[in-house]
């Protein structure tokens, strides 16, 4: 069963409080985020993502899955996206979890000075994302893909 | 307040139990199961569901229990309530009194021996985490059938989530639940049955509910299961064939000891779980322990464990 988004935020919260999950995966690189799984089960999935300056996911989706996200260490910045105006944005810092339901657009972005580690939770599980990219035309595209790709890897930015 | 730390060089049995003068006092005044009957010089203990057990009690003395920690190369043993007695599922008054006597007799022990901190299970509450913590256990107990099952895990809930909070260990041992069976065992019974039916079903049920439920609510509890969880990992296939979930056999966080077990199946669940998921434990004076071939790795483990969660009180 999916967790509701008060559950997502309880679960992400109690995993950052449980280093000995993951304390061993984090490492930093300035090439790529660097993420490992840390929770996988039938309702929900979960991934530790150490961030190095200037890293961004791009806009993207979490297709059918809500997600809670909890900031172990450093800062980072989600923007929403909005039409014909600028994204809704908010910088968060260590402690703190937020949750996104499934329709939502953002984009999480490295912030502040220093490595960040944060903690994604995801229900039900996430198996594909949407990218969005900006069409030589200007029109807003979608591309559906692997969660791995958006996990890992630089998007080009909207 | 008393300063425990545990020191990775150090050996420690995580599952030991010692009939105090202060527990046995109060069981002796007690005209209901359980309790305790002095008669021809000896004590005899009464129990929810056992047979009566004659109490070795010159054995129990402090010192001689302390020299056992020197035979066995154990630096530091942690006590629990021998809960298949049914103490923890007494109304909740009734146990809060005999696991304060429990804890008094355990307590002024040797400064080696730690307690876990037993606590009601009927009408759990939290505030007893934190009042069993404060006197200076290192983690805390429940019996295993408290645990077993999704209603009793809920009403467990809060209290396992204060538990976690503290991040101290959970000890599950084998143990019943108010409304289990107040009549003594038949005296027809071997001495062994309840050991090899009630509780390893009962930690299996507990090992089953927490790994299936419990482990997602409290992702950052550190449970040790007593017995290897009743050997209940090494029913996954059989989980798996009746459509039960996937479960993480090496969560990192789920430990078990490997009390009244020999090689045979402490090998078999090293290679399911984890070498390192198996911690030392005993359950002296119930049973002599068995050479594992893994002992001193196992202290080993048990210390790392009870260091790693800080165990300071």
């Amino acid at each position: 069963m999916s967790l509701s988004l008060d559950e997502l935020q309880r679960f992400a919260t109690a995993l950052a409080e449980a280093p000995e999950r993951w304390r061993h995966l984090v490492r930093h690189t300035g090439d790529a985020r660097v993420y490992e799984q840390i929770w996988d089960d039938e309702d929900v999935n979960a991934w530790i993502i150490c961030w190095s300056e200037d890293q961004d996911t791009g806009f993207h989706d979490h297709d059918e899955s809500a997600a809670g996200i909890a900031v172990v260490s450093g800062r980072v910045r989600e923007d929403r996206l909005a039409l014909g105006g600028e994204p809704v944005s908010r910088e968060i810092g260590p402690g703190t979890t937020f949750t996104l339901p499934p329709v939502a657009i953002h984009r999480v972005l490295h912030a502040g000075t220093g490595p960040a580690v944060t903690i994604h939770c995801y229900s039900p599980p996430l198996r594909r994302t949407g990218a969005y990219r900006v069409a030589p035309d200007g029109t807003l595209e979608r591309e559906s893909q692997s969660f791995e790709v958006e996990l890992g890897a630089e998007l080009a930015a909207v | 307040m008393e300063l425990v730390i545990f020191i990775g060089a150090m050996s420690v049995d995580l599952h030991q139990h010692v009939w105090t003068p202060h527990l046995l006092e109060a069981l002796a005044r007690r005209d209901r199961l359980p309790f305790v009957r002095r008669t021809d010089g000896l004590t005899v203990l009464h129990g929810g569901g056992e047979l009566p057990y004659v109490i070795d009690t010159a054995a129990e003395s402090a010192d001689r229990r302390a020299q056992l920690l020197d035979a066995d190369g154990v630096d530091r043993a942690v006590v629990a309530m021998s809960s298949p007695i049914g103490i923890e599922a007494l109304p909740h008054d009734v146990a809060g009194e005999l696991i304060s006597a429990h804890l008094d007799g355990v307590l002024a022990l040797d400064a080696r021996f730690d307690a876990w901190g037993p606590v009601p299970v009927d009408h759990p509450d939290p505030a007893d985490v934190d009042d069993v913590l404060r006197r200076g256990c290192v983690g805390v107990s429940v019996p295993a059938s408290a645990l077993a099952g999704r209603e009793a895990l809920d009403a467990l809930g809060p209290m396992l989530e204060r538990v976690q909070s503290h991040d101290v260990p959970l000890f599950v041992h084998p143990g019943g639940v108010a409304g289990g069976p107040p009549h003594e065992a038949p005296l027809t019974e071997p001495l062994w049955w309840r050991a090899l039916t009630d509780y390893v079903s009962q930690m299996q049920a507990a090992w089953l509910t927490f790994a299936a439920h419990g482990r997602r609510e409290l992702p950052g509890l550190t449970v040790v299961f007593a017995m290897l969880a009743g050997g209940a990992p090494l029913q996954s296939e059989r989980l798996a064939t009746r459509g039960g979930p996937a479960l993480d056999l090496a969560d990192p966080l789920t430990f078990y000891d490997t009390s009244s077990y020999g090689p045979g199946l402490v090998d078999a669940m090293a290679g399911w779980v984890g070498p390192a998921q198996l911690v030392y434990g005993s359950d002296r004076p119930v049973v002599e322990p068995v050479r594992t071939g893994r002992d001193r790795t196992l202290m080993d483990n048990a210390a790392r464990l009870m260091g790693a969660v800080g165990a300071t009180a």
